[in-house]
């Protein structure tokens, strides 16, 4: 079979099983059966794809992202959560959509602490949306910031995925690394931009309230009991991971933990909220893990068959100019990415898109980083974004993913336009580390 | 023509995977219309540690994988960890051929080559290490970095704190202190750029690496006796090309790293027997007990032993 | 069989609380092995290895649990456009499929338990552990939910909310 038919075969049937309604899971575990039937010998296929599933979820590199959804439904159900925003409201309320900007600047000071977007979503999510619901912002107020920033997580370091791709493409890991502050924190402004843009052309999305004047003494009051226990939670997982007390991957441990104890402190620790808490965390969790279970052997498959590598060297094979080149590079990461995992991919693509750009003459730290921005991006492009499955774990329940979709996209025109400014700029990513 | 279809264990951008694929090469150019390897890929297609049942079973025709990977099917394999020698004696010796007869037994593969030998491990340290009164490393204090195979080897003997890590953790562990040492082969630091926080490189090295080119049985019985010779006489010449190949890029390695000021520390007299000898013996016990367990029994440890290691070579 | 299904329900259940006992596990495990490191002695490494194969169990003891929850996500972006009866149609035929995904999973899961008996096979880690005693959560995930799955299929309520994309 050739690449193309066996790409359009894996794909055309996913894709048809999902169109058809069938959970996303469960239809990667069909186009699976299909796949292990025609590519890997039939019957005995199949056994491999759960011996596949098997390696692909006992791994270290999942456990944080529970973690980090009991650390935000902890929040929630305790009403920890609600205080803090209630000060924040109490505030800033005559500010358009502030609390779209207090995710993205909470965002992105937690993508410094976080390496993994799964987790950084997780928190954000369940910790953001259903307070931004309850005070009447529109979904993509609430759901689009905590996309975008759930990516930045693996631009800003530090970041397991960027370590990872510097030593395949046998780069410098602290410069990739370091490479990668500048943009994550341009994305940021974006993504701040983009919101003041929304909420100029819709005011009804996040609503503002009428504040009524607060002595000083007051507003400090608010902040040093509703705002600053909250956030130190979050800057002591930061401080015991930079003082090396725990890893990245342990830190979602500690996260949960300290808001344990903060809430049994303020004396909201239930019973009855640590149960909801957990079966809100464990709901998350399964949808996401049945998921990775599905979708890692599905990237195996579209690698295995063929299908994935034939549609690299097909596109490569042209004689173009570096930059319609690059083009195309990027453009297969996000075609691939749409369906594919982000470690697969990059063991795919570093072998044969590294030689290529050292020959078109690009900096290798700079084509590192416009890498990491296609596999960014990829967490949130329909129809597979992995992020965007965890976004609805954590979302209202009437919430449907074409919410989601258009919740996602604009934030994905951030990144495009990260891009484009790379290429025009390319000292953002090269100053910092020369 | 024959085809078989292959996968490797480690990414395509690893020292081990391109010794592999020039493997195929040859195989390629040597076997033109009566053998062909298709290379399927690495992890991406097949999980690293899932490689082995798909040989197995006939998924996939070739792997070339760590045969610690399948250490609960073929314990045998840690006569190759604790070797002392290169596949080129153990071919010699009739070594090779008794671990190739226990893959057909034990696994249903054809055990075809033992590449990239020669290659051991060191320990290495961000800190000077220290040394007791009889020159025998002093761990206390050490955060060091485990992995399953040489685990026994640290605890046991050594009575270190071992910190499970995987591989793409550890650049961040060193970082920021989680841990200040591991073991790891004598190649492949710079690659990892490990050598930005490690400082120090204890000898003597310990160890062998134990990366092997598997075939499944039923699929090589199928294959024309010319395909076999060719495929085989090319795994015997790549045993010995390969031992040089490491040795220059060792060598090149341990160069660059002293140039950026790796240290070389070497423990003396008796207390480098002992420690080789621990490393050994931790492992071996290892073997030993896991082959009683399987029906075969242990009857082949004494041969192996003798076949894999050689007490002379240690003086 | 009215005691059937309240012993059935008991196992789904248990099943359910089990898996979120293993993701509390999970947080209290690591900041016992992190305590340990800190405080200068040596973690268990069990405690590194049980929060690998935690994942994996809490994921297939709660799996089917997820299906009766409605909980796996799926996407009604081209079914809310058909007409009502049609939907209805579609929904029953999409939860066949899962049951038969499930049951070939069942199946195969089952096979490979007795292979992994057969062969006396080990996940090799910090121990040797083995494999059975993992992959034997193919065979009880993949039945239940196929059992889960034929509730939509056969039973009053519907998978998909048939309510022009409302409840994706
Ligand atoms: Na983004
Ligand atoms: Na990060």
């Amino acid at each position: 079979m050739d690449w193309y038919e066996a790409l359009g075969l894996l794909l055309g049937s996913i894709m048809f099983l999902m169109a058809l309604g069938m959970p996303v899971a469960l239809a990667f575990l069909a186009a699976n059966i299909l796949g292990a039937w025609i590519f890997m010998g039939g019957e005995r296929g199949i056994s491999q794809l759960l011996n596949n599933g098997l390696g692909s979820l006992t791994s270290f590199a999942l456990v944080p992202i529970p973690l980090f959804l009991l650390m935000g439904e902890i929040f929630f159900y305790t009403g920890l959560g609600e205080r803090m925003f209630n000060a924040i409201d109490r505030l800033l309320g005559k500010l358009p959509g502030r609390l779209s900007y207090v995710t993205v600047i909470g965002g992105t000071g937690f993508s410094t602490l976080s390496g993994s977007s799964m987790g950084s979503t997780a928190l954000l999510g369940s910790l953001m949306v259903p307070e931004m619901n309850k005070r009447g912002y529109k979904k993509h107020m609430s759901i689009g910031p905590i996309l975008g920033t759930g990516g930045l997580a693996i631009i800003i370091p530090p970041s397991a995925l960027a370590v990872l791709l510097a030593t395949l493409a046998q780069i410098d890991v602290g410069a990739l690394l370091i490479a990668g502050i500048i943009p994550g924190l341009i994305l940021a402004c974006l993504y701040i931009g983009l919101i003041y843009v929304q909420t100029k052309i819709d005011p009804d999305a996040a609503p503002a309230y009428e504040v009524s004047p607060m002595p000083i003494s007051a507003k400090l009051m608010l902040v040093l009991r509703d705002v600053v226990p909250m956030m130190g939670v979050m800057v002591l997982t930061v401080i015991g991971m930079i003082s090396g007390f725990f890893t990245p991957s342990e830190a979602a441990a500690f996260g949960a933990l300290g808001v344990l104890i903060l809430a049994a402190v303020f004396r909201c620790l239930t019973v009855e909220a640590i149960k909801n808490s957990v079966i809100g965390a464990l709901k998350v969790t399964l949808m996401a893990y049945l998921i990775v279970f599905g979708s890692a052997t599905f990237s195996q498959l579209l690698a295995f068959s063929g299908a994935s590598s034939g549609l690299i060297h097909w596109a490569t094979s042209f004689d173009l100019a570096p930059i319609s080149m690059l083009l195309v590079m990027f453009g297969v990461l996000l075609i691939l990415g749409m369906f594919m995992e982000q470690i697969s991919m990059m063991l795919l693509t570093v072998p044969i898109f590294f030689p290529l750009a050292a020959s078109l003459g690009f900096d290798p730290v700079w084509f590192g980083l416009i890498m990491l921005l296609a596999l960014e991006i990829s967490f949130t492009t329909p129809p597979f974004g992995l992020l965007l499955f965890v976004m609805k774990g954590v979302s209202p329940p009437e919430t449907t993913m074409r919410e989601i979709y258009t919740a996602a996209f604009p934030f994905i025109g951030c990144s495009l336009l990260l891009v484009v400014l790379l290429i025009l700029f390319p000292q953002l990513a090269l100053w910092l580390p020369g | 023509e024959d085809t078989i279809s292959a996968v490797h264990a480690f990414p395509e951008t690893l020292i081990y995977t391109k010794s592999f694929l020039k493997f195929v090469d040859e195989v390629n150019e040597a076997g033109q219309g009566v053998v062909r390897i298709d290379v399927r890929g690495g992890p991406e297609a097949i999980g690293m540690f899932q490689q082995a049942d798909a040989v197995r079973d006939g998924i996939v025709d070739m792997v070339y994988t760590a045969s610690s990977f399948y250490g609960g099917t073929v314990p045998e394999k840690d006569a190759l960890v604790a070797s002392n020698i290169t596949a080129v004696e153990a071919r010699a010796n009739g070594g090779i051929a008794l671990i190739d007869q226990i893959h057909q037994e034990k696994m249903g593969v054809k055990y075809l080559g033992w590449f990239d030998s020669g290659v051991c491990y060191n320990l290495w340290t961000k800190d000077a290490p220290k040394l007791d009164a009889e020159g025998n490393l002093d761990i206390s204090g050490l955060k060091l970095r485990g992995n399953a195979v040489y685990n026994a080897f640290f605890k046991d003997y050594l009575g270190a704190q071992v910190i499970d890590l995987s591989t793409t953790d550890v650049f961040a562990g060193l970082e920021r202190g989680v841990v200040d040492a591991t073991g790891w082969t004598q190649i492949g630091l710079i690659d990892l750029k490990w050598n930005e926080f490690l400082n120090y490189r204890i000898e003597p090295c310990f160890f062998s690496t134990d990366l092997g080119v598997i075939v499944n049985l039923e699929k090589w019985d199928s294959l024309s006796d010319e395909s076999k010779k060719i495929l085989q006489d090319v795994a015997i010449a790549h045993e010995k090309s390969s031992v040089e190949e490491m040795r220059a890029k060792r060598d090149e390695d341990f160069a660059a790293l002293e140039a950026g000021g790796m240290q070389v520390i070497t423990l003396e007299g008796a207390a480098a027997t002992n420690y080789l000898a621990a490393a050994r013996e931790k492992t071996w016990d290892r073997m030993k007990g896991l082959m009683a367990e399987a029906p075969q029994g242990d009857g082949n440890y004494d041969t192996l032993i003798s076949h894999f290691y050689d007490a002379d070579a240690d003086k | 069989m009215r005691l059937l299904t309240r012993a059935y329900d008991t196992v789904l259940y248990a099943m359910a609380s089990v898996a979120a006992a293993m993701l509390i596990w999970l947080m209290v495990s690591i900041v016992i092995s992190v305590l340990m490191r800190n405080a200068g002695f040596q973690p268990y490494a069990w405690l590194f290895t049980s929060s690998e194969y935690a994942v994996l169990y809490l994921t297939m003891l709660g799996a089917p649990w997820l299906v009766r929850e409605k909980g796996h996500v799926h996407i009604e972006l081209v079914t809310a456009t058909l007409p009502a009866a049609m939907q209805r149609l579609v929904s029953r035929g999409v939860a066949l499929a899962c049951v038969g995904v499930s049951l070939i999973l069942a199946w195969k899961g089952l096979e490979l338990v007795l292979t992994n008996i057969a062969r006396n096979d080990y996940d090799v880690r910090a121990y040797y552990f083995p494999r059975w005693m993992l992959t034997i959560s193919f065979p009880i995930c993949f039945s239940l939910m196929a059992v889960e799955f034929a509730r939509f299929v056969f039973g009053k309520e519907l998978l998909h909310s048939g309510q022009a994309g409302v409840h994706e």
